[in-house]
């Protein structure tokens, strides 16, 4: 229904502005099913935006609106890895020219993402086969995107009170956490200038990774904080070697969803990178012309928006209770 | 024009036909169909089409063919599948899937056109027996002994979601009449329409009596990219998800040398 209607809407306003032009659908090999290319490419271009503005993966925003739009979700999540992979290859070639990225500590990092990558697509499979998958994609969205939109949305006010007060505020980088520095199997990272404890980089590589196969997400927007907070990696190599990270992952769950799964659509990921490039670099401009705490601020609400929509879902009674699935195998 | 010329054979034949019956003895009564095309290809701009089935009576009585009590149904079958049905239930305030329910053999599309409501065709055994109408398809549960599943609302709820998907479509009145021995049946191929071999099926009644039965086969398939990008993800999943990263990593690294700055 929502489809038909933004369907129609788009229709419309492409036939104003391109006549001839305004019944532009493409049939999508893998999801099985045609859909209109303007819809597609804007909401590559419009989530690539809002990425490049705030300067974040955007495939937390990707994935439920391309869920929103019908897409089977098993299709949104692997396909939505693949477009990570062409989003975050531009964004690691940069860090490497200037050098910001901690190899040693990607690589580490990297050695649990694989590892939570292939858990992550065993147990999409087997969700899906249970016919479960649909629903446990929604549940981590909802907790996911609202314990990161508030947290986003309360730092930002706060932030924003804060420099009412006072012109600058020094940000305290929290001392490491003394269960951290206890930890065994320590390992000496020269690039971030650490003396850490490998199992807390493979911990946090390896859930990054799990979230990357289910829910088509880089996951920087859980690693980028645990390791400022938790690892205490300088702020300079975070973004990079997190990139680092997040590429390869994807790169791996997309082999492995294609090998596993057969729900990886290279048309529909196609659209989406190409509006999402070219979206990414108009937003990264009007960033620069937002402040930080309110960019932060917009973003949380943004976040939280689309958690409320799909709680929503979750917990009102659906118009239709009943729903099909392959029978294939037993 | 491939229509137009299959209609002009179709008549030719059908002349040539009769002319060939008065010789024979009591001739049977029957029905021939063709279809407009015999393959349905998707393309990347595929967005569903029509398939007309022309058909023929064949030795009718002169007198019932004028009074026009034959009556035709032709149903186009998609290939078989096997299909889960879920009902959703709530637990701990949320809407998760509970029971379900397996069917095998559950034609994956599956379109009617009539020429009349089917019950003044035939009466409600023969519509069964047939699997004429949209209730009649046959659809068989796998179910365990113990099992306490009310399916004819799992099998009502198939039937739904098929029709909402476009997949299951009844028509009636939409076979016509073009002369007393002549028809055709406009039948919607949907954009999601299964690929594979499909069954146009043509049942003949006379006075609510069904008469006898045509068929013909239609090939659904994925054409050119649709095709090979589909059969590689299928049948060598591992190249086609090496493949779509390097077309990722193209991409990222086009835009990176496009726009980028640092």
């Amino acid at each position: 229904m929502v489809r038909c209607h933004i369907d129609r809407l788009v229709s419309v306003l492409a036939f104003r502005c391109l006549p001839g032009c305004h019944k532009v659908n493409i049939y999508l090999p893998i999801a099985e099913m045609s859909v209109n290319v303007f819809v597609l490419f804007g909401m590559g271009a419009g989530v690539g935006f809002l990425s490049g503005m705030f300067g974040v993966g955007g495939g937390f925003l990707m994935t439920p609106l391309l869920i929103f739009y019908n897409i089977p979700p098993a299709v949104a999540v692997a396909t939505e890895a693949n477009q990570i992979v062409a989003s975050s290859f531009s964004g690691a070639i940069a860090h490497f020219r200037r050098a910001t990225v901690d190899i040693k500590l990607g690589m580490m990092l990297l050695t649990g993402g694989i590892a939570g990558s292939a858990l992550g697509v065993a147990i999409f499979s087997s969700l899906r086969k249970a016919g479960q998958l649909d629903l446990i994609i929604s549940i981590l969205y909802v907790v996911f995107l609202g314990t990161i939109g508030s947290l986003m949305l309360i730092e930002s006010l706060n932030a924003i009170r804060r420099n009412r007060g006072k012109e600058e505020t020094v940000t305290e980088v929290p001392t490491q956490q003394s269960w951290i520095a206890n930890l065994p199997f320590k390992m000496r990272f020269h690039r971030s200038q650490l003396y850490l404890s490998v199992i807390p980089v493979l911990v946090l590589g390896m859930l990054v990774g799990v979230l990357a196969s289910i829910m088509g997400v880089g996951g920087g927007f859980i690693m980028v904080p645990a390791m400022i907070y938790l690892l205490r990696v300088p702020t300079n190599v975070v973004i990079g070697t997190s990139l680092f990270q997040i590429m390869f992952v994807t790169m791996f769950t997309t082999i492995a969803q294609s090998a596993t799964n057969q729900t990886v659509d290279i048309v529909l990921a196609l659209i989406l990178m190409i509006g999402g490039v070219i979206g990414a670099q108009f937003g990264a401009q009007a960033g620069q012309k937002l402040r930080g705490e309110q960019l932060r601020a917009l973003l949380g609400l943004i976040v939280l928006a689309v958690c409320v929509r799909l709680g929503w879902d979750l917990v009102t009674v659906p118009s239709e209770l009943f729903s099909l699935g392959a029978g294939g195998g037993h | 024009m491939r229509k137009l010329a299959l209609f002009v054979g179709l008549i030719s034949w059908v002349f040539a036909a009769q002319a060939m019956a008065a010789n024979v003895e009591t001739p049977k009564t029957d029905v021939q169909i063709g279809l407009s095309s015999e393959t349905v290809e998707i393309a990347s701009n595929f967005d569903g089409t029509d398939i007309v089935v022309f058909g023929s009576i064949e030795n009718g009585e002169p007198e019932l063919l004028a009074a026009n009590r034959y009556d035709i149904v032709v149903v186009l079958f998609g290939p078989k599948e096997e299909i889960v049905v879920r009902r959703k239930e709530r637990k701990l305030g949320v809407w998760v899937n509970g029971e379900s329910l397996r069917f095998g053999d559950v034609p994956s599309s599956y379109s009617v056109a009539t020429t009349r409501p089917l019950d003044e065709i035939t009466d409600a055994e023969d519509a069964r027996i047939l699997q004429i109408g949209l209730k009649n398809i046959n659809v068989l549960p796998e179910l365990d002994q113990n099992s306490k599943i009310d399916i004819a609302v799992f099998r009502k709820s198939l039937a739904r979601l098929k029709v909402s998907k476009d997949l299951f479509l009844e028509r009636i009145g939409g076979v016509e009449f073009l002369s007393p021995t002549l028809f055709k049946a406009k039948l919607a191929v949907p954009a999601n329409v299964p690929i594979g071999k499909h069954t146009a099926h043509a049942f003949l009644f006379r006075d609510g009596k069904f008469v006898n039965a045509q068929f013909a086969e239609m090939r659904v398939q994925k054409i050119g990219f649709e095709q090979f990008t589909y059969d590689l993800a299928h049948q060598n999943g591992l190249l086609y998800g090496i493949i779509a990263v390097l077309i990722a990593i193209a991409t990222g690294w086009l835009a990176s040398v496009v726009f980028g700055k640092d």
